[in-house]
């Protein structure tokens, strides 16, 4: 293990996390089990008592769930120097077979946290807990998820050693290399993949304002926040990164949170996970909005998640715009491996 | 209007000082009707009360008011309940002191947002009407234990609600006074209002502007309504 404050702070904040979250999830299992509001036993009055400690516990850990996948990629990049081969966070979670993996189930786990914050919000609207079952089912769902993000996360950074010798980004997203994720969706053609990105984007923000306008299509705006999700991602690797870096052969997806590149990932990623989470929220709850107790409530919560899933993708495509705008490469032709 | 199901309120559960203060108590109130809560020190008076007025929350049992179930409601939702519905005098007056009496009174509407002019007139409408008006600008210290008590009451009245409850309000008043509470809770009863007292001031449950007397006796009824 490498005793570094980041490290510290990232462990410290996957067990609170986990810890809580296994508390939570035990009362989560009694509430799925024993809930029946219109009984006045003992034990449902307890269980009533008990899911305000809970959710509210919950917003907490959940927040800091969403928070700890930036203090995860802020951690691998303030790290890179430690290793040789290491030139930013790409090449930190390479050193061991922990640390990808643990970036998947962040990302993954960022989402789940967040479409579960959306569901307990949703659910404190009503009077008469209308989400409780569902909420809680969902947090079942999650905790082993976390739980196992955790073990991954504690094994990446006890498992750390000084003199492991990494991969840089330049080889683990080249898009001359044949193998590995990283470098296929580096070798996609760049400017396909602005084509394919503007055009899902154009699909995805039409959509968007369709749905928050008439209230129809509110699933296909989900789906599409999803896969505009993917889209972004991908077109992040394979195209958008050249223009940042200012470089047709530089594609790494971390460099662009360097200083050197005034942080600008932070910004993209920010964007990108509120989109996504807020896009999956407005569907999420559209099979609930016939529950009397959330009539009056959810059709103006939906929207404004919707609303904010469409300004954040916005936002985001702005940014890239004008990173693409400003910037002074320009592909005229594409050597495709 | 409230009804209470199978009622069971325990402190410190689990613990050695366990104490059961109310034990399944099945009870009706009738609405615009002066009900009595009557019994000797830890009866479980109280206690009830302020499970009634949501005040606190039971162990076990349902409230009913007006047909919708209130004990299972989620924090925001009853204290909106008992802002609007609810209005509520106390053994002592609990004022607020260093404010004036005007300022008391229009407190407990602050956060339902009225403008403050309007919300000046209704308190001093509801002052003068116990005849007060004259107090308006005095500080609290300054009242006496009866003008006090109105003030508690004008304030309990200032968002209007329908059902006032009142914990042993003659506990501290003379003879008079307390003569002149039930008048005042006689206007509460003509103006359609609910009235639920708790009391062992025969003063209160034997006036004849009281409808039913229910008798508590180690947190159990004794008996149904009078």
């Amino acid at each position: 293990m490498i005793l570094n404050p980041t490290v510290i702070a990232n462990l410290l904040a996957s067990y609170v996390s986990s810890g809580m979250l296994i508390y939570a999830a035990y009362y989560g299992a009694q509430i799925l089990k024993y809930w029946n509001i219109e009984s006045g036993d003992e034990l449902q009055l307890v269980l009533e008592r008990k899911t305000y400690l809970i959710s509210t516990v919950l917003s907490f850990v959940f927040g800091l769930q969403l928070l700890s996948l930036f203090l995860y990629i802020f951690t691998a990049d303030a790290l890179a120097p430690l290793f040789v081969g290491a030139m930013c966070g790409a090449g930190t979670l390479n050193v061991n077979g922990f640390g990808y993996p643990t970036l998947e189930l962040k990302i993954l786990n960022f989402i789940l946290a967040g479409l579960w914050l959306v569901l307990n919000h949703a659910d404190n609207q009503g009077y008469d807990y209308p989400l409780i079952k569902k909420k809680y089912l969902l947090l079942v769902v999650i905790t082993p998820f976390i739980a196992v993000e955790t073990v991954l996360e504690s094994f990446y950074f006890l498992g750390m050693r000084a003199d492991v010798i990494t991969s840089c980004c330049g080889s683990l997203f080249s898009s001359e290399k044949a193998e590995g994720l990283g470098s296929e969706i580096a070798s996609l053609p760049a400017k396909q993949m602005l084509w394919v990105f503007y055009g899902g984007m154009l699909v995805t923000l039409l959509s968007g304002l369709f749905f928050y306008v008439k209230r129809k299509g509110g699933y296909l705006y989900a789906g599409m926040s999803l896969a505009m999700f993917g889209i972004s991602l991908v077109a992040i690797v394979s195209a958008i990164s050249l223009y940042i870096y200012e470089l047709p052969t530089h594609h790494c997806p971390f460099c662009i949170i360097m200083q050197d590149y005034n942080y600008i990932g932070y910004l993209l990623y920010v964007l990108l996970f509120g989109a996504v989470v807020t896009g999956m929220g407005s569907g999420l709850l559209l099979p609930f909005r016939g529950i009397h107790s959330l009539k009056q409530v959810l059709d103006d919560f939906i929207g404004k998640l919707a609303l904010a899933s469409v300004l954040l993708y916005a936002l985001f495509t702005a940014v890239v715009s004008y990173q693409i705008v400003s910037s002074s490469l320009e592909i005229s032709y594409e050597v495709i491996y | 209007m409230i009804e209470l199901l199978n009622v069971r309120k325990v402190f410190n559960a689990g613990s050695p000082s366990e104490f059961s203060a109310i034990n399944g108590v099945n009870l009706n109130i009738a609405e615009n009707k002066v009900t009595v809560l009557k019994g000797p020190s830890g009866s479980g008076k109280t206690t009830l009360l302020s499970i009634v007025g949501c005040m606190s929350r039971p162990s076990a049992g349902r409230v009913k008011l007006q047909d919708r179930e209130i004990t299972s409601l989620p924090e925001r939702f009853l204290t909106d309940i008992r802002r609007k519905t609810f209005g509520f005098i106390f053994q002592q007056p609990n004022l607020i002191k260093g404010i004036s009496v005007l300022e008391n009174v229009m407190l407990p509407a602050y956060p339902l947002g009225e403008k403050r002019s309007e919300l000046k007139v209704r308190a001093l409408n509801g002052l003068d009407k116990l005849n007060l008006s004259s107090k308006a600008a005095s500080k609290v210290e300054w009242l006496s234990g009866g003008e006090a008590q109105r003030v508690a009451i004008v304030r309990a009245l200032i968002n209007d609600p329908q059902i006032i409850i009142a914990d042993e309000p003659t506990a501290h008043l003379d003879t008079k006074l307390s003569y002149r509470f039930m008048e005042i809770v006689d206007q509460f009863k003509a103006q359609g209002k609910t009235v639920i007292i708790t009391s062992h001031d025969p003063l209160v449950y034997d006036s004849s502007i009281v409808d039913d007397v229910v008798n508590l006796r180690d947190g159990r009824l004794e008996d149904g309504p009078k």
